[in-house]
């Protein structure tokens, strides 16, 4: 179950150039909401937008190609997107959003639409939530220390961060590399990151990452009968180039095993909680 | 002989109300009471210190079917105190939602009052919760005509209860192109509905005044020709919105208003020794026990010229639109004639907004404790707040809302009815019980005389 519910999964990426060269992995995020946006499945998008600052996301509401564009690649810093759900029904008038999130992202949008507290008229105009999978999350100035600080690299330079194959990566505009290992960035993790159990966005429609899959290709989980549907409709328009999971490498069992690893770190966090204090402990908010 | 029989509380209204009626042996009213019992919730008081940012949202939550209207109210107020003008793009925004408010307070006030009224044509009253034909239309018309109100509101206000968008010096956000087509498309699909509704009901309420007697609980219940009349004048700041203190020709003169305890105005202590037992639902207050309108009533009792007015839809139709039906169906056939001004209303506003223009204005200044005031055309009449502000900080604040200036005509209005009618009459004024209990009394010199009941 660490992988949480799903109907299939597979190893994807888009079919559209445009969207690949800017996009973190297979695009799949991009492509999706492009497809739903001009088939109607969804009327807009709350995505991550560029800021004034670099690398510091802003949630927006795309409703164009061209902003969802403008949103490509990974953004490791938090970006408040659940802050549009309601407005978007409100000033921005759309009837059906769609929403990119993390796995916690994806549970405050699943969240508003079961336990609607201050959130009326939110549940029916979700259209389309995708998440991506998230190991860990870093606040803005601790995203600045490890670009700047331990990679020496300057924010405005860089064209790519990636994590993977346990380092954290920095890509400038003019072709340098720079990395360092994850042990380094632990101590920048946003904290609440510690009591988090979902690794592959297991509440969202449909949901993506990188890992699984070889590099440029996305691993893509469809969870319900929205994102099926919307999935199949978009594979068979042509937007998304497939192969299936077992053929590629290193495939669903790294997935599994960092899920679990995961999930197996932050549960005891979870547990020592409850014994936090001499006689008292934390709060649970599973409980 | 006179007998004072009791209704409390009263029902199919907001809030908390009771009658004290005076009646003679025909059981028609001589004299009647209608007083809140909502108790005081001091929303003046609590307002002084507080920011004037904050005091508008609170101010909302006074009521939640016109939310609206004291948001704007309350926004404007501050504005007129710190002499703030709004951009145009920031007031097009509320007059849609003001529209809205209307068109969803007034068809929710058709459910209230279908229960009284009768099928045109035959002795059937109506329920509105029926599945059979033709109450069925109507009340899945009036659903419809309330979600669009509702929704419209929802788009410009961020809210359709306690709307979060508008704020001192405007707004916080334009709304989308797609957001005004929407609305656009949510008014054309209302107007139909809007225009066989308000036929439809205007219907109803003249077939009820046309009729000999109606049935309460058993009884056959004669209606006079004069149901509901009253002497008393109306007041109105505007058809549709308001006006405030920053306007060059301000349609309310504070100078006019003054403000007497419940005390000067209502009956002493009484006791009642009259009951009836069959009336719906529970029947009266049993004879023996006593009744103290003086000093039960929660709430003061406000004056224009020295008198008790009318507002609402009645009060804007007589002064801008020479509407001339007196009574209980004449206030409620007016209110059904502002359904198709809701609807345009928010079309022309609409239409007129531009979706890029900016909605909050350049400069705020933080006020010198200037006395500032702004009407709401509220659903139910002129809601005007008062307010001082000064270094951004209300000092001193007061509220005038519709069913409080109603409340005293409305009881001179119960003269020559069937007591069994009079909470008939009392809905025709579509009472907000929890707007009308306000908490400062002032007397003719404005000063403070009522402060001790919230202290
Ligand atoms: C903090 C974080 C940690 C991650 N950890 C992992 C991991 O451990 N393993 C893994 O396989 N994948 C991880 N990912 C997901 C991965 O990096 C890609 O986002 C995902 O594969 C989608 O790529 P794509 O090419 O399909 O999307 P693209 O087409 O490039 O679009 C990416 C979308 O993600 C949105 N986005 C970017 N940053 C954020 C953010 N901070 N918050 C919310 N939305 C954002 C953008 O708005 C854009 O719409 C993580 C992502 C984030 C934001
Ligand atoms: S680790 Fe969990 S809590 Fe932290 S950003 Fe990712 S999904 Fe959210």
């Amino acid at each position: 179950m660490v992988l949480g519910n799903y109907k299939s999964v597979v190893a994807a990426r888009s079919t559209d150039n445009e969207i690949l060269k800017g996009a973190q992995d297979g695009g799949i995020v991009t492509q999706l909401f492009a497809y739903a946006l001009e088939e109607g499945i969804i009327d807009g998008a709350i995505v991550a937008g560029p800021s004034d600052e670099p690398w510091k996301p802003e949630p927006v509401i795309a409703t164009s190609k061209a902003e969802l564009l403008a949103a490509r690649g990974t953004r490791y810093t938090l970006s408040p997107n659940i802050s549009l759900l309601k407005e978007a029904t409100r000033s921005y008038g759309l009837d059906r959003i769609g929403i990119v999130g993390t796995p916690c992202q994806m549970q405050a949008v699943r969240k508003a639409q079961l336990y609607p507290i201050g959130m009326r008229d939110v549940p029916d105009k979700i259209a389309l939530a995708v998440g991506i999978f998230c190991m860990e999350n870093f606040p803005y100035q601790g995203l600045e220390a490890m670009v700047e600080d331990h990679c020496n690299v300057k924010l405005e330079s860089v064209k790519k961060l990636d994590i993977g194959k346990g380092k954290f990566w920095a890509y400038t505009e003019r072709g340098a590399v720079a990395q360092i290992p994850l042990k380094v960035t632990h101590k920048y993790e946003q904290p609440g990151c510690h009591v988090c159990l979902d690794y592959v966005s297991n509440l969202a429609d449909v949901s993506t990452g990188s890992v699984g899959a070889p590099d440029g290709w996305s691993t893509v989980f469809v969870r319900t009968k929205n994102g099926e549907n919307a999935w199949s409709k978009a594979i068979g328009a042509g937007c998304f180039e497939t192969k299936p999971i077992e053929e590629v490498k290193p495939g669903l069992d790294l997935v599994k095993k960092l899920a679990t690893d995961k999930i197996t770190k932050n549960q005891k966090t979870l547990d020592e909680r409850a014994t936090f204090g001499v006689g008292k402990g934390l709060r649970n908010p599973y409980l | 002989m006179s007998k004072v029989v009791e209704i409390s509380p009263t029902t199919r209204h907001e809030g908390h109300t009771k009658l004290v009626l005076k009646i003679n042996d025909e059981g028609i009213v001589e004299r009647g009471d209608w007083l809140s019992l909502t108790p005081v919730r001091g929303i003046e008081k609590l307002a002084v210190g507080k920011s004037m940012h904050q005091v508008p949202k609170i101010a909302s939550r006074v009521c939640g079917i016109c939310p609206i209207a004291h948001t704007l109210a309350a926004t404007e107020a501050m504005e007129a105190s710190v002499g703030c003008y709004v951009p145009e793009d920031a007031m097009l925004l509320r007059y849609i939602l003001q529209c809205a408010n209307r068109l969803h307070s007034h068809a929710l006030h058709n459910i209230l009052s279908l229960p009284d009224m009768y099928l045109p044509g035959t002795d059937t009253k109506i329920n509105p919760f029926t599945p059979e034909e033709p109450v069925r239309s109507v009340a899945l018309r009036i659903q419809k005509l309330r979600e669009v109100g509702q929704t419209v509101g929802e788009i410009v206000g961020g809210e359709a209860i306690h709307p979060s968008n508008p704020r001192v010096g405007g707004m916080y956000k334009n709304i989308t192109p797609r957001a005004r087509e929407k609305i656009y498309d949510l008014a054309k699909e209302a107007l139909p509905l809007a225009r066989d509704h308000m036929e439809f009901m205007i219907s109803v309420f003249k077939n009820f005044q046309n009729r000999d007697t109606v049935e309460v609980g058993g009884m056959e219940v004669p209606v006079p020709d004069t149901f509901g009349f009253h002497n008393q004048g109306y007041m109105a700041t505007a058809p549709v919105y308001g006006s405030s203190s920053l306007d060059d020709d301000p349609t309310w003169f504070p100078e006019r208003w003054t403000e007497v305890r419940p005390w000067d105005w209502y009956m002493g202590e009484t006791e009642i020794d009259y009951d009836e037992p069959n009336y719906p639902i529970g029947g009266t207050t049993p004879a023996g026990n006593k009744a103290w309108p003086q000093m039960e009533a929660c709430m003061g009792v406000p004056l224009y010229d020295g008198q008790p007015v009318e507002v609402g839809p009645r009060a804007r139709m007589v002064q801008y639109r020479n509407f001339d039906l007196k009574g209980a169906m004449g206030l409620q056939i007016a209110r059904q004639m502002e359904y198709m001004d809701c609807i345009y209303g928010m079309m022309e506003a609409a239409d007129a907004l531009n979706t890029s223009g900016k909605v909050l204005a350049d400069e705020i200044p933080q006020g010198d404790g200037t006395l500032g005031w702004a009407a709401n055309e509220a659903p139910r009449g002129s809601d005007v707040h008062l307010v001082k502000v000064k270094d951004g900080r209300v000092r001193w604040y007061s509220l005038l809302v519709p069913t409080t200036w109603n409340f005293p005509t409305c009881s001179r209005a119960l003269e020559g009815a069937p007591w069994q009618l009079a909470e008939v009459i009392v809905r025709a004024y579509d009472p907000c019980v929890s707007c009308a209990t306000h908490m400062l009394v002032v007397n003719e010199d404005k000063r403070i005389v009522a402060q001790k009941l919230i202290e």
